[in-house]
């Protein structure tokens, strides 16, 4: 019963997304108000501040911490000048949130990086917009967006020093780095 | 289509781009400077640099200074003719410029070397005479701050106006970017992730000093200090994602610009009254400059050519240079608002981008790039030669030019 309504908020948000993704390129709507199932014992409506999409961040800057290195989460991968979450990525998404869930006492930071091509400055704003759109992403299926900081590296840091198209689809990302 | 006439002297190829775009907003022309601009002529010969390595050193720094300036030539027998001496006594050199047939004089005037080197006397020598013969601002005695990447290490360096005296400000192992000078040139902006997060920090070149003046959650980049020197634009994403914000000094008040939800803000740049900003959005889709007032509200689009419109800077002049990936490169354009025209400066194949004024109004520093090899560029929007700062083995970008 609980499964299947996690599994249905689940579809609403996927269904959210692909249907922003009609036209040439849209923007990530993040699932605003859409109810999700936050842990097994309660289902409650999450209440985004502002109307408008966007998640502002907690406070102040928190300190890192130790990381947590014994579990690796995959990166989400972005379309070229493109912050927009693609369908095919939501279940990464979904995983970091299951694994907050289940450890209240880690935090994490969700770090957008850019390809090479384009001007630095813009891609360290774009790099953000990514990091931006992964952690609005978590914070609607239910995570306490004060656990969720962003970092962009712009260009910075490629995983793939290559001058490709594969090596550029590699560093389109969001990694997620998790702290306790 | 393409239209050719002489103009002025100048020989301007008028192309006009086919917007692949729907945009309904009218393309500005794109002019192509094809020619040098006119120089004037002046003889160094009377000049006596004596028999010290410091006179010749002296002579012929200011004969490269003369020739950088882009106004001036040197040509035995011109009719303006620069005399003087390096004395020992100072030391100092003794200048007088005067032209030739009527007498007249230009500029008589010692200049001290005060104990500092004497590329620096050489330099202020040659930005008096461009300034008493021309009635222009000299670009010798200016600075260029940049980022040098060096063995793999990005650090911020300041150098001379001509490559040289290139001084390495930071000595740090973590991405750094985006310079920007201070209105009296004594101080930088540039952002830093020396702490793990990109945060702007304000260095002083006199005594060294790093604060940090932006660390919200989330991005702190691309910072500008307005002329009044009281207000810093730059791009925060604090509020959710990355907009264009002013924090005021000293109280660190903070206005707002843009609230765009769904679209990335960056790289803004004051207008000389310090009243509008300059920024790249991509809220149309792709990344094209806006105009919006400092204290927010509306923005006005002004480039729709090419896929990418990026790295504004407003000139004193009141005209903006950017970089526009045109046909698959990046190529620097001058968005010319009483004209209403859009010049771009000649394509050699290469990219041009972070492109900025020198103080003259007419010469701009550029990162040129070759298969992803970034050097920086001095190019002349009047036409003349380009010219490559010579700098140590690395790659170099985000060139900024001083304000004086």
């Amino acid at each position: 019963m609980f499964a299947a309504l996690r599994v249905s908020g689940l579809v609403v948000c996927a269904l959210m997304v692909a249907l922003s993704s009609s036209g040439c390129r849209t923007k990530p709507k993040p699932p605003t108000n859409v109810p999700v199932s936050k842990s097994d014992e309660s289902i409650k409506p999450i209440t985004l501040t502002g109307d408008d999409g966007s998640v502002p961040m907690v406070g102040e800057r928190t300190a890192d911490g130790i990381r947590v290195t014994d579990v690796v989460f995959e990166s989400v991968m972005f379309e070229f000048d493109s912050f927009k979450l693609r369908p095919s990525e939501l279940a990464k998404i979904e995983k970091v949130a299951d694994y907050l869930r289940k450890n209240t006492a880690v935090h994490l930071v969700t770090e957008g990086h850019c390809d090479e091509r384009g001007n630095n400055e813009y891609n360290m704003a774009l790099g953000e917009h990514r990091a931006q759109a992964v952690r609005a992403h978590l914070v609607g299926l239910g995570i306490d967006a004060a656990r969720v900081q962003t970092r962009s590296f712009g260009e910075e840091k490629p995983v793939d020093p290559g001058h490709t198209e594969a090596a550029w689809q590699k560093n389109r990302r969001c990694e997620f780095a998790l702290f306790r | 289509m393409i239209n050719t006439r002489t103009h002025a002297g100048r020989l301007f190829v008028f192309v006009v781009f086919a917007l692949a775009s729907a945009m309904s907003a009218p393309a500005a022309d794109i002019q192509i400077v094809k020619s040098g601009s006119e120089r004037t002529g002046i003889d160094v010969s009377a000049f006596v640099p004596g028999s010290t390595a410091d006179g010749r050193l002296f002579l012929k720094t200011m004969e490269e200074d003369l020739e950088n300036s882009g106004w001036f030539t040197i040509t035995n027998g011109a009719a303006i003719s620069a005399g003087g001496r390096w004395s020992l006594d100072g030391p100092k050199a003794e200048c007088t410029v005067r032209h030739q047939a009527t007498g007249q004089s230009y500029l008589s005037r010692a200049f001290l070397s005060r104990g500092t080197d004497v590329r620096r006397t050489a330099h202020e020598a040659a930005d008096a005479i461009v300034q008493a013969v021309l009635k222009v601002p000299g670009i010798a005695s200016t600075r260029i701050a940049l980022i040098g990447r060096v063995e793999g290490r990005k650090n911020l360096y300041v150098c001379d106006a001509d490559g040289r005296n290139l001084v390495r400000i930071t000595d740090q192992n973590a991405p750094c970017l985006s310079p920007n000078w201070s209105p009296d040139a004594r101080k930088l902006v540039y952002t830093s992730m020396h702490n793990g997060y990109p945060d702007v920090y304000l260095i002083d070149l006199g005594s060294y000093r790093r604060d940090v003046i932006s660390r919200f959650p989330g991005l702190n980049s691309g910072a500008a200090i307005a002329q009044d020197g009281r207000r810093v634009a730059l791009t925060l994403s604090k509020d959710g994602n990355p907009d264009i914000y002013v924090i005021h000094w000293p109280d660190g008040r903070l206005t707002r610009v843009t609230n765009t939800p769904r679209a990335v803000e960056a790289s803004p740049a004051w207008s000389p009254d310090g009243s509008q900003l300059v920024f790249v959005s991509d809220r149309g889709d792709k990344p094209n400059l806006y105009i919006a007032s400092a204290d927010g509200g509306d923005a006005r689009q002004i480039t729709f050519q090419g896929s990418e419109n990026v790295a504004p800077d407003w000139g004193a002049d009141g005209r903006i240079v950017f970089s526009s990936r045109l046909g698959g490169r990046y190529r620097l354009c001058i968005y010319d608002a009483a004209k209403g025209v859009i010049e771009s400066l000649p394509d050699d194949g290469a990219n041009y981008e972070d492109p900025s004024w020198a103080p003259d109004r007419r010469h701009i520093v550029a990162t040129r790039s070759v298969a992803f090899r970034s050097q920086v560029w001095i190019l002349d929007s009047m036409g003349g030669p380009p010219r490559r700062l010579t700098l140590p083995a690395g790659d170099w970008y985000s060139p900024a030019w001083s304000p004086r």
